[in-house]
């Protein structure tokens, strides 16, 4: 790998990391474990239309350790790690079907992945099939959440396209 | 046209959560909770003979939740974990979405009202 893209990928990661832990500081309107905006995931869809499979995967790891250290919360590794896996397999798969005009469709998409890999690490740590009632609620704000993120992403590309 | 399916895809998923969120948000008629952790049912009462109390639950990592028992409902009042989502969740309401704290895998919910 060049330094050039070494760089590139690092910067990235740390973008991704400073939105992390501002998104840490904004108070969460909605008190249910798991929801959350996700502004890093705007790194995450830039760089699944931007950079090879392995690279992003280096930013998504990175972003994941480091974002788990920064927030004092290593429990929650388990949970983020899950959706994280499920979201960018998602994602670089959708990546195939979908063009660049599109990326906030690949994001949505990939918040409702991330979502369902969530439950899922809940469903076997808790050892009980009790938090799949928040996989609906996860769902909707999960994708209005991509939606959001992922238009941040979208309006991204078309400035750099220029 | 790939990406139409997987867009019809999406808004089907999205409306059918929607729909479901709504149900699964009702409150509950139910009177009798149960606190679960790690899967293991450790304590079930009636809400509505039970005088007010507080349970400490310790967690597996040294942590603790702090269950609270006042006028027909309850909550979380306390947690030492960094997330506070448990706390934040406030009384129990529905019968579909307990109050979770993931980080102590601890689960308070409704269950089935024995006669």
């Amino acid at each position: 790998m060049s330094i050039r893209r070494l760089t590139e990928l690092a910067l990235l990661s740390s973008a991704a990391l400073i939105m992390f832990v501002i998104e840490l500081r904004i108070p969460n309107p909605f008190p249910i474990p798991g929801v959350k905006l996700g502004l890093a995931n705007i790194v995450t869809v830039y760089a699944v239309f931007r950079y090879r499979p392995s690279e992003t995967a280096m930013i998504v790891t990175v972003r994941l350790l480091l974002g788990a250290m920064f927030s004092g919360n290593p429990s929650a590794l388990l949970y983020s790690a899950a959706g994280a896996v499920c979201c960018l397999l998602g994602m670089l798969l959708l990546r195939k079907f979908l063009p660049e005009q599109q990326i906030w469709l690949c994001s949505v998409a990939g918040a409702m992945l991330h979502n369902i890999g969530q439950i899922t690490a809940a469903v076997i740590i808790m050892r009980g099939f009790g938090v799949i009632a928040y996989l609906p609620l996860l769902l909707v704000t999960g994708s209005l959440a991509g939606l959001f993120t992922g238009l941040c992403a979208q309006f991204l590309l078309n400035r750099l396209n220029r | 046209m790939k990406n139409r399916r997987i867009l019809i895809a999406a808004a089907g998923i999205f409306l059918v959560s929607a729909c479901l969120s709504v149900w699964i948000l009702r409150r509950s008629e139910k009177q009798t909770v149960e606190i679960v952790q790690d899967g293991k049912v450790l304590d079930t009462f009636d809400l509505r003979r039970t005088a007010d109390r507080e349970i400490r639950v310790p967690a597996a990592d040294g942590g603790y939740n702090l269950i609270t028992i006042a006028n027909g409902t309850v909550c979380i009042s306390e947690a030492d974990c960094p997330d506070q989502t448990c706390v934040k969740m406030g009384t129990l309401k529905s019968d579909y979405l307990p109050i979770v704290c993931l980080p102590h895998r601890l689960i308070v919910r409704f269950a089935e009202d024995t006669p």
